[in-house]
């Protein structure tokens, strides 16, 4: 088989093949406003596909929802919003996507997103207030919101203690090799400013470089960088965990020792945010979709939901059953005001966004 | 020197089947985990509870898995028939042509073989979402054909080169064509080349992971794939269920390839014929 | 028809499609190395060596060395485990000897990502080794052989070790019987017959072996991602980073192009030495 000598002009000629192709051919990737403003009404019209985190929204809610309306609810996950920007940039098509604050203006800026009928969603009322406008989306047009976050320290009672209260914690000797921090750029660079005292979301090259020399000094006492904290932390490999206030209380759920678990927020600063649901504009079932999301703003389902992943839902009627989580563990605790005032992860771009990457990606290759 | 030389460590019995013992343990210790622990009757890893199907059963209860597995096997079937035909083609062509398209033609299919997967996947990615191609069944099918078209090529032709070339040459004097001489004196030379390349080329479809991986649509998905995302994204035994029949698959399949030619009446069996290929 | 003719027909089906489907996706990632990217991470064509600069400043140089590091030691470890498995089949198999090889070969059709798996259960902290360690004694607490260097090596060796088995049971089962017992009369000691006659006889065999293994080594990165940590990445987890995760498809392709470059350097070579190996056998 590999006996055949390559003549070298055999070469050259299968390489001229090679060359042409490539010119003038691109995908714009920025669609249509026209393509946003579809009229679209809430009926099933197939199943639905969702993509979203994992255990991210109550499996017993999606039976549910399938049992209602005599769909199908094909799920596929992402582990950090970049896996999700390139899920959707390679083509595919989803009916339901759950992006945060700082990734739906990319998304509504680029014409990707339907705008969302109000009129359709028969429980649109009750979502809260705040977010009929947020800066993220103004009117609302595109979104609407899912479950609010902060960003802190998950930690494990039974094998560690001494904790401070600080992103320090997550640079512990003594839990060496039983640490991880959540694979995701923004929120690892972003814990490295506000331990430096820089802007969560600063763009000064200086202060990226020092938060990303934090992170390559890290390194050693990692076990890994993921987004699964909660089974990370529920298989025993993680001690330490970087990550969000609402996954304790879903790990909890699931162990069968769920005091050892506990989370904190840190002294230094708190990244907050909100997640959102959107129908990306090249949906092929959005009336579904539609359905779908009215369907997880009804009181009912999103207090089942709280109940299940531990993060507030903006909606009226879900407060109960935040409200009973957060006194059992007011570490988890988040408010309007807290997403209002609290620091978020801008929504980077161009340069910026550049500058972010490629020190996250010398972060990881170090 | 006596002919009752001096024990030779290299060769004495002991060490080399002791050796190769080990190594089979070392190969198949995971493989059999897998297996036992798909019998589980709890979601444990570490420790055996009981003897239960349920993790088949959960398996053939899910639709999406069920829909995976047809995909797979779709794929891998049409990847098969696409590949052997373009490749033995290919191979026949390789074999007797000497012009300059050859030669090139050479070059380019031998380039895929040595590809890292990951480049393939990448390639074809970029290639689908730069023609507006929606990622989807097909497009995994395409990109497995054109990877798999070099095995094949590379099996028939080992065999093809084998061949004595008079036999055709004889048909062709008593007036068949050459299409006729193809069909008839040929390709049945070449059946067990042909046939262990087939089923080499489903068995590596079936089983591919990272081009599929890099070109699959959303639903649904290539096998290999939900496993991929089941290991990422929270683990039960179901995983073991799917791994061992899967292997089942691929052991029936090996002992196909291996079987068929020998059941078909052939001197050599199949294995021959893909071990016979490689070293220089 | 001319036998040319009928067989430049057969030439185009398979010809044509390889060239579609696989050299001009080539030729865009090499068009899509020199672009750039928008907001939303879209591929804009245009002419940025930059990627490359980029690509050969100090983060892609490391990552290789390292991703050539494990490959090595893969070659290494599969050559030492290997060849005697091969030895032994090929020589004292017998009757068995099929049997034995497509044993060889029947974990490598077990899917690549289930076997990973099965060793991330096995080598798990609190996983079926550690069990066993901890339950007879050994030691207090489990080892950690998960997330480090070695265990990604080992799960690249389970991986490709056919490969590097085949080509030297097929080198071995092809050499001269009669050349090893004339080597055992003129050398003496079992180590030099095999130093001066089985070795050299088997090269080729190895060599091939070597080859498809250091290949698809380098690019893996299933090994690197299940069982490995923060400090393995190999160049495979780089790319598939920039395509799947970050929103860099432009300098993605640079290292794509690189990676394939830097092997098919390596492929020439073997090819060369073949090619000259089996000049010198027809002489």
């Amino acid at each position: 088989m590999l006996n055949q000598k390559i003549d070298r002009r055999d070469l050259l000629v299968a390489g001229a093949g090679l060359a042409l192709a490539g010119c003038g051919v691109g995908n714009s990737g920025s669609g249509s406003k026209k393509e946003t403003e579809k009229v679209v009404k809430a009926k099933p019209d197939g199943d639905l596909v969702y993509f979203n985190w994992a255990e991210y929204l109550d499996p017993a809610l999606i039976k549910k929802f399938e049992k209602r309306y005599g769909v199908k609810v094909r799920q596929s996950n992402f582990d950090s919003m970049s896996s999700m920007m390139a899920k959707l940039r390679s083509g595919n098509r989803y009916d339901v996507i759950f992006p945060d604050q700082s990734f739906a203006p990319k998304l509504i800026a680029a014409n990707q997103l339907l705008k969302i009928d109000k009129e359709q969603l028969k429980n649109y009322d009750n979502v809260w207030k705040f977010f009929h406008d947020p800066a993220y989306d103004k009117g609302a047009e595109h979104t609407v919101p899912y479950g609010l976050y902060a960003t802190g320290i998950l930690w494990n009672e039974e094998k560690v203690s001494d904790m401070t209260g600080s992103w320090a914690d997550l640079f512990k000797t003594d839990a060496k090799g039983k640490i991880y921090m959540l694979d995701d750029f923004q929120e690892c660079l972003g814990m490295a400013n506000l331990r430096h005292g820089f802007d969560l979301s600063t763009t000064n090259p200086d202060e990226i470089d020092k938060s990303k020399e934090m992170l390559i000094d890290q390194k050693p006492l990692l076990r890994g960088y993921s987004t699964d904290d909660i089974q990370n932390m529920i298989n025993g490999n993680a001690w330490i965990h970087h990550g969000w206030n609402g996954d304790v209380v879903n790990l909890r759920n699931q162990v069968k020792n769920p005091e050892a678990y506990r989370f904190e927020k840190c002294k230094e600063g708190i990244p907050v945010g909100s997640d959102t649901m959107a129908i990306p504009a090249n949906a092929q079932h959005p009336g579904t979709a539609l359905l779908f999301i009215d369907f997880m703003l009804e009181p009912e389902n999103a207090s089942q939901n709280v109940a299940y992943f531990g993060y507030p839902m903006a909606v009226t009627g879900a407060e109960a059953a935040f409200a009973k989580i957060a006194k059992d563990d007011p570490a988890v605790n988040i408010t309007v005001e807290d997403v209002q005032n609290g620091q978020q992860f801008a929504s980077l771009t161009g340069e910026d966004k550049a500058l972010w990457d490629r020190a996250w990606t010398e972060v990881k290759a170090a | 020197m006596s002919a009752a030389t001096a024990p030779k460590p290299f060769d004495r019995p002991r060490f080399l089947p002791v050796f190769t013992g080990l190594f089979f343990v070392f190969m198949f210790a995971p493989i059999v985990i897998v297996a036992l622990f798909s019998f589980n009757s709890t979601k444990s890893l570490q420790r055996f509870e009981g003897f239960s199907l349920m993790w088949y059963q959960r398996f053939f209860e899910d639709e999406s898995l069920r829909d995976s597995l047809f995909a797979s096997i779709q794929i891998a079937f049409v990847t098969m028939v696409v590949a052997t035909a373009l490749g033995t083609m290919l191979a026949f062509a390789l074999v007797r042509a000497r012009t300059r398209w050859a030669g090139s033609a050479n070059v380019l299919m031998l380039i895929p073989l040595v590809t890292p997967e990951i480049v393939a996947a990448v390639s074809a990615l970029v290639l689908f979402t730069q023609i507006g191609l929606q990622l989807s069944l097909q497009t995994v099918t395409i990109a497995h054909i054109t990877f798999s078209i070099s095995y094949v090529t590379v099996v028939v032709r080992a065999r093809l080169a084998a061949l004595n070339p008079e036999v055709e040459q004889a048909a062709l004097d008593l007036g068949a064509t050459r299409w006729g001489t193809l069909r008839l004196v040929t390709l049945p030379e070449l059946w067990p080349a042909i046939v262990a390349a087939a089923l080499l080329t489903f068995a590596l479809s079936f089983d591919d992971f990272v081009i599929s991986f890099f070109t699959t649509g959303e639903s649904p998905q290539p096998l290999p794939v939900r496993i991929y995302s089941a290991i990422r994204f929270g683990v039960t035994p179901t995983i073991n269920a799917i791994g061992t029949m899967m292997l089942t698959v691929s052991a029936l399949l090996i002992a196909l390839a291996i079987a068929l030619p020998r059941l078909l009446g052939r001197r050599e069996s199949g294995l021959g014929v893909l071990v016979g290929r490689e070293g220089a | 028809m001319s036998e040319q003719r009928f067989a430049t027909t057969l030439l185009v089906p398979g010809g044509l499609w390889l060239l579609l489907c696989f050299a001009v996706p080539l030729a865009l990632v090499l068009a899509a190395s020199f672009g750039s990217t928008d907001d939303l991470g879209n591929t804009i064509y245009g002419w940025h060596p930059e990627n490359y600069e980029q690509a050969f400043d100090p983060l892609f140089v490391p990552v290789l060395l390292r991703s050539v590091g494990y490959a090595v030691a893969t070659v290494a470890l599969c050559l030492l485990i290997g060849y005697p498995v091969a030895y032994y089949i090929a020589r004292y198999g017998g009757r068995w000897k099929h049997m034995l090889i497509a044993l060889v070969v029947l974990p490598f059709f077990v899917n690549y990502l289930v076997r990973t798996y099965a060793w991330v259960a096995l080598l798990a902290d609190e996983g079926l080794v550690n069990g066993a360690i901890t339950n007879v004694g050994v030691r207090d607490t489990g080892i950690k052989f998960l997330n480090t260097d070695f265990a990604v090596i080992g799960g690249l060796v389970y991986g490709y070790l056919a490969f590097m088995i085949l080509p030297i049971y097929a080198a071995i089962d092809r050499m001269d019987q009669a050349l090893v017992e004339a080597g055992k009369d003129l050398y003496g000691t079992p180590w030099n017959t095999f130093r001066h006659v089985t070795w050299p006889a088997t090269f080729q065999g190895v060599l091939a072996g070597a080859v498809l293994v250091f290949l698809p080594a380098v690019g893996d990165f299933i090994s690197a991602q299940l069982l490995g940590g923060p400090g393995t990445y190999m160049v495979g987890n780089l790319i598939q980073q920039q395509f799947l995760g970050a929103d860099n498809w432009p300098f993605g392709a640079a290292l794509t192009t690189l990676l394939l470059v830097f092997l098919s350097f390596w492929m020439v070579l073997y090819l060369r030495s073949a090619a000259r190996a089996s000049r010198e056998a027809a002489v």
